[in-house]
């Protein structure tokens, strides 16, 4: 699973630490004083790195609850996100993170307890409410059968039940949540986009079936779930992936118990999408015409508005317009 | 599998390595090994080569022999065309108990005098690895459970410098001990121990190999950048341009396009590059 095991030395005795290492006897460890030494160094290559990842266990120093950029959720105001990991286990070519590291090791930074601290200090600032999002840098739960991520924090929130916890996934490690008791205010929301763009961009990514699958048990089970359709990549092909998409999603969830759902247009900040061109200049998706504007850019396309728009009049004929939110 | 190895080592395949010995008998071992011979050169440095793409250089010892070395050696095979190649130092270590002729890969740089370590990513399954301490003056007491040797700090900051971190390799073999100390070294057992790990250094060096055959060709320009470069005068910034749509043609698929485009725009470089632009602006929109 790992090529190498970084570890911090000022983590190294940690029980949690310990019992991760436990689990892998196999895998070379290697001991550093800062994770940044190993992470995201220059001269490194994302793409080269991705063949054979290793995990690093470190400790987070300084902020670490966030302001979540404009647009990233549903409420524009009190929105937060903290990352307690970094990078993902998964390989989707149009992912921004491609951009934002040179490295694609996996940062766990492994103490929770000064997370759930700053966690907890923010909530009571904002009197007991906000949203908070987990799976900015990350997939929420892709690493959890190593991390044990929410089995620490889904409690935390459910002693805050006006502030409201929201998973970024494409992950089906759902065996954690489904253990637990369930808290209204936490939102398991699974990403997904048409079967087209999977099978070309998204490599190692459990299948529509299997996700929606997990959904549907976290559903069931009484956990809220949330879809999120992005980022949109249109193509000639028009509306057809998503009418089948959709119509696969919708047969398989309670509509009507959906928390939310939104989507997005595929967009990066320039100096990713420049770093991404460079690792990937082979990459059909990066040679296509691009439009800039506010520091991001887009692909470039004549009837985008038209197509969004069409994209979500099939989807009201599933859900409420209430229920959506679209990315900016 | 070695065998396999061995094959895409000495067939037709590229072998885009090279390969930096501070010491002449720890090439000697591996000039017929690697099936090398002498590069002609108007370099300082002595140099073996093949017509795989196989390189091999002699630094001479210490910190400073080794970035020189790297310097020359890079300079020499300087492109335009993005092509990189891997870096592989293979030379002797110190161990307090490790035994004399086991090999590893290093996995932590550490430079004694700065105190400094750095980490070449561990792309390469199947070799176990070990910590690295590089020291001025040969090491006698071997104090920490790390390999002590005199050149992979440097070797390992220099190339980087022309390469990816990834392709950046340490193998280290293990020459002295505390029962067998560094004063009775015998130098005869170099050759044999490296010979003794042919192996592991074919799988290394092909493994290697493999890893920069795919990078090179995903970032392969199209011929036609060359010939335009040769045939008109262009600015830098119009090659970067020029570098950047051949690139664009070649991933969607259109490199057969090039030529007849550029045939139509006649030989003015700005007007090559703005017809280029406006038709892969018109093919490319999906
Ligand atoms: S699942 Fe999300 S975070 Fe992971 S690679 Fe794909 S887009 Fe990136």
């Amino acid at each position: 699973m790992f090529s190498t095991i970084y570890i911090e030395e000022e983590v190294l005795e940690t029980s949690r630490v310990k019992n991760m290492l436990d689990r892998f006897p196999q895998v070379p460890r290697v001991v550093c004083e800062r994770y940044g030494e190993v992470f995201n160094r220059k001269s490194q290559n994302f793409r080269l790195q991705k063949k054979a990842p290793a995990l690093i266990l470190a400790k987070k120093y300084g902020s670490k609850v966030l302001v979540a950029p404009d647009g990233y959720g549903y409420n524009d105001s009190r929105s937060y996100y903290f990352s307690h990991m970094l990078n993902c286990v998964y390989d989707c070519r149009y992912c921004f993170l491609q951009g934002m590291y040179s490295s694609a090791n996996y940062v766990l930074f492994v103490n929770y307890e000064d997370f759930e601290e700053a966690i907890a200090s923010k909530i009571e600032k904002n009197s007991g409410g906000g949203v908070y999002y987990s799976g900015y840098d990350c997939d929420s739960l892709a690493l959890e059968p190593v991390s044990d991520f929410c089995k620490h924090f889904v409690p935390l929130f459910g002693e805050y039940p006006n502030a409201e916890l929201e998973f970024r996934t494409k992950s089906t490690q759902i065996r954690h949540l489904l253990e637990q008791p369930v808290i209204p205010n936490c939102v398991i929301a699974m990403s997904f986009t048409s079967h087209e763009a999977g099978s070309r961009w998204e490599h190692k990514v459990p299948s529509i079936d299997k996700r929606l699958e997990a959904l549907q048990k976290l559903q069931l089970a009484g956990w809220r779930v949330a879809l999120r359709f992005e980022p949109l990549i249109l193509d000639s092909q028009g509306l057809t992936p998503y009418e089948s998409l959709f119509a696969q999603v919708f047969a398989k969830l309670d509509a009507r118990k959906i928390h939310s759902v939104s989507s997005g247009l595929f967009r990066m900040p320039i100096d990713f999408h420049k770093r991404i061109v460079k690792l990937y200049p082979d990459e059909e998706l990066f040679a296509r015409p691009t439009t800039t504007a506010d520091g991001m850019i887009a692909l470039k396309s004549e009837d985008e508005s038209l197509q969004l728009a069409a994209i979500e009049k099939l989807l009201f004929s599933h859900i409420s317009p209430q229920q959506y939110y679209r990315c900016a | 599998m070695i065998k396999k190895f061995e094959k895409s080592l000495h067939g037709s395949e590229s072998t885009p390595v090279n390969i930096v010995v501070a010491h002449a008998l720890e090439a000697k071992a591996l000039i017929p090994m690697l099936h090398l011979q002498p590069f002609q050169t108007t370099s300082r440095f002595v140099q073996y080569g093949n017509s795989n793409n196989l390189h091999l250089i002699v630094s001479g010892i210490g910190r400073a022999a080794m970035e020189a070395a790297i310097t020359d050696l890079s300079q020499q095979q300087a492109n335009e065309e993005g092509q990189i190649r891997a870096w592989l130092n293979i030379g002797i270590a110190g161990h307090s108990k490790a035994p004399l002729g086991s090999a590893w890969l290093g996995n932590k740089i550490t430079c004694q005098v700065s105190g400094v370590s750095a980490y070449p990513p561990q792309l390469i399954a199947g070799i176990d690895s070990v910590a690295v301490i590089t020291v001025d003056e040969p090491e006698r007491t071997y104090p920490e459970d790390v390999a002590y040797e005199m050149e992979a700090f440097s070797f390992f900051e220099q190339a980087t410098k022309y390469s990816t971190a990834e392709l950046v390799q340490v193998f280290k073999i293990i020459s002295d001990n505390l029962e067998n100390p560094i004063e009775k070294l015998d130098f005869k057992n170099i050759p044999i121990w490296i010979r003794l790990l042919q192996e592991q250094i074919i799988l290394l060096i092909s493994k290697m190999s493999e890893i920069v055959r795919e990078h090179n060709d995903s970032h392969r320009i199209p011929g036609v950048y060359r010939e335009l470069c040769s045939r008109i005068h262009l600015t830098v910034n119009q090659k970067l341009q020029l570098k950047r749509l051949c690139l664009r043609y070649k991933a969607l698929g259109l490199e057969a396009d090039l030529e007849s485009v550029i045939s139509l725009a006649g030989s003015h470089s700005k007007q090559i590059i703005s017809q280029l632009s406006a038709q892969i602006d018109r093919v490319g929109k999906q």
